[in-house]
Parts: structure tokens; sequence; C-alpha cells
């Protein structure tokens, strides 16, 4: 998955652009898995994008989808963000496809500002085909009310 | 004495079960006057009607098994498929509302945040009250089973005992969920987290409070020596009953209070 990429980042002057996303060394890394976890990163990429792209998906699968993606401890990879927005088309959920690409953005972590405008570019061409705005471009990565807390409101 | 050369018991004519036909009509009429013109006076009148068939066809029930001798070996069997297939149905009731518990916050909609408690949710913690309520209701499994045994080895002192614990535990459990649901932070209009709270929830304290009155009955019946050690099937159904109650919270407590509180997102 990403984990590659986050590993290339942190080496400064390496221009995000210049990205040269390799997977080789992804299964050299260390990771806490239980003894379960033995699909490899393709194979993980490929069942999201098959279970995203079936063309009967509904409303509810493409949220339960999104919750368990968003379980894991990764950034999902951009053909997985298309396919899940094109079910969102497919289900006439233009929210939904909007809090995708929140979502993703959140799941950033703290290096949001390395990889979600890399994400955005890889996952521009389906926003243009689709029509979808970014949260930004609809002015939702600000807060509406200016509450810090649902429970402020005197 | 029965004058028949069966083991059945044929029963005699009884007005009960029409006087809980007119309570049902007057329960649900009277549903739907309250609804309609905020009026619930025949709804009250119906469920009081109700609730008197109930004490008098159980009465007359008890009657003729503890003193008329009519609950033979066959009786008992068909009373105890009856409960079995009774407290099922009650498994499917309670079954829905889990799905629908699990199909919201499985998927949770924008209109929540997509998240699970919903954005403005304070969800229990379960680890504090809840968690005692797990305690309370485990601890009366032991009690009534307790009781039960205390039964079968005709010590009837100690059945009284442990009976009166379990229907004290009962009690205890009641009132700690009444605190818990007049402290909630959320309401059941608060969103489907709301809806399926506090409808499973409430149901669930619905049925301990019939669990609770079905053990106190049994233990105003034992007083009165109603139990022998080898025939006492009300007491069984009873204990079931309990079980069945203790066993639905142990699955609210794990899906509702406890996975449920986790928060998670998309």
């Amino acid at each position: 998955m990403l984990r590659n990429v986050i590993t290339k980042l942190s080496q400064p002057a390496r221009s995000l652009i210049q990205q040269n996303i390799s997977r080789g060394a992804a299964a050299s890394l260390a990771r806490g898995y239980s003894s379960k976890a033995h699909e490899t990163d393709e194979e993980f990429d490929r069942r999201y994008e098959a279970y995203f792209n079936r063309p009967d998906i509904d409303g509810w699968e493409i949220r339960k989808g999104i919750n368990d993606l968003c379980g894991h401890d990764l950034v999902p990879e951009p053909q997985i963000i298309s396919a899940a927005l094109r079910a969102c088309r497919r289900v006439n959920d233009y929210a939904l496809a909007v809090r995708v690409v929140e979502a993703m953005k959140n799941k950033c972590g703290n290096k949001e500002k390395e990889i979600y405008p890399w994400l955005l570019q890889e996952i521009r061409p389906t926003l243009d085909e689709l029509g979808i705005n970014t949260p930004e471009e609809l002015g939702y990565d600000k807060p509406e009310l200016w509450l810090e807390d649902v429970h402020d409101i005197h | 004495m029965t004058g028949h050369f069966h083991p059945y018991h044929l029963v005699d004519q009884s007005p009960w079960p029409l006087t809980a036909a007119i309570g049902a009509f007057g329960l649900t009429a009277g549903l739907v006057k309250g609804f309609h013109n905020s009026n619930f006076n025949l709804c009250f009148i119906g469920l009081f009607i109700i609730i008197l068939t109930m004490f008098q066809w159980w009465r007359d029930v008890s009657r003729e098994g503890t003193l008329q001798g009519l609950h033979t070996n066959a009786v008992e069997f068909g009373l105890r498929w009856g409960m079995i297939l009774f407290i099922l149905s009650e498994v499917l009731f309670f079954f829905s509302f889990f799905w629908a518990f699990f199909h919201s916050s499985l998927s949770p909609t924008i209109e929540l945040g997509s998240c699970w408690p919903p954005v403005g949710v304070d969800a229990f913690n379960p680890f504090q009250v809840p968690l005692l309520n797990t305690a309370v209701l485990l601890a009366s499994g032991v009690t009534v089973t307790w009781a039960h045994h205390s039964l079968i080895e005709s010590n009837f002192n100690e059945t009284s005992y442990a009976l009166l614990l379990t229907v004290m535990l009962g009690i205890y459990f009641t009132i700690l969920q009444v605190f818990e649901y007049y402290q909630a932070p959320f309401s059941i209009a608060d969103s489907v987290y709301g809806s399926t709270f506090f409808v499973a929830t409430g149901f669930h304290g619905l049925h301990v409070i019939i669990g609770t009155t079905f053990l106190l009955i049994c233990l105003f019946r034992h007083t009165l020596n109603h139990f022998s050690s080898n025939h006492h099937f009300g007491f069984e159904a009873a204990a079931w009953y309990w079980h069945f109650v203790d066993v639905v919270w142990l699955f609210l407590f794990v899906s509702i209070y406890w996975w449920g509180s986790c928060l998670f997102s998309m």
C-alpha cells in the first residue's frame, strides 16, 4: 500500500510529484498483523476495488465498505477511492462521494500535507468525470458554526 | 375424578379469553385515539382490563393444576413446549431490534456524520452502570438456580430466600436502568441511535419487569405451598424466562453498549 510511499516521504528534499511508487519493499516492513492476515497488498487492493465495482452495490454496502476500509491502518490506493466514487455515482449519492474524499483526507493522518494533494491529483480524472467537488471546494474544510464543541450552544 | 380416560386437560368454560379480547381491542383502539386526540383514557382502560384478565386467567391455571390436580404429565409436557415456543417467539422479536441496530451502526449515514456513535451523541461508558447491570443480572441467574435446586431438595425456606434475592436483584436492575434513562444525555428522538438504543433496551426493561413479576408470583405461590419438590413447572417457566432476559441483556451489553460505544467512522 502507501506505507512504502510514507517511508520515502520522510526523506526530505523529495518532491511529492516525482515519487516513484514501488510496492516491492512493502512486505519486508514489520507489521503487527494477526495470524489471519495473509493477504498481499495487491490482493487487498483488488478485493476492495472489486467490491466497489460491483454493479448492483447499494448505499448500505458502500458505507459498510468504506467503514471497513477506514478501519485499516493505511491510506487506500487511488483506484479503490475511484471505484468507491463511481459506486456513489451509481447510487446517486453525491453527499456520500464528498464524504468519501473527506474520509480519505482524514486517513492521511498527520501526513495530510504530503499525501492528500497527491491523492487528489491521482483521483482528479474521476472527480472531473463524475463532477464531484472536493470538501475544500465546497467550504467543508472550515467549521460551519464557530463552535468548538456540540455542547457549546447556549 | 376427571370423568374421562385420557390424561389431557379439556378446560372448563371461561370468560377470560373474551375479556382479553375486549381489553386488547381497548388497548389498540385506545392507542389510535391517544395518538390522534391526545387522550389515552381508552388505552389505559384496555390495559387495565388486560392486566385483570391475566391475573384471573393464570389464577385459574394454578387452581386447576395445584388444587384440582388436572396437570398430569401430559399436560405439563404441553405447558413446557408452550413456554419454549413462546420464549422462542420473544427471541425472534428481539432479533429484529438487533437487526435494526446493526443495519444502522455498520453503515452510518451522512446525516449522522458517517460515524457511530453519531456526531454529538455521548454514549454511556459501558464499564460503569451497564457493567453493574450485567453483574446484577448474572447474579440473579445464580440465585434463581439456587432457588430451583433448593426446591428440588425440598429445602423450602431456602427456596423462598433465594427467590426473594432474585426478585430484589431484578428490582435493583430496573431501578438502575430507570436512573440511567433519566441521566441519559440523548433521547429516543436523537437520530437512529436514540431509536435503536431506547427501543431495544426499553423492550428489554419491560421484559425484566415481566420476569420479575412472574418470579414474585412464584414466591407468593411458594409461600402458599403450591410447589412440590418434583412438580413446579410454574417456577421452572419463570426461571427459563428469567434466563432468557439475562441472555438478551448480555447481547445488548456487548453489541449496543460496548461495541456500539466505540467511535468508528469513515
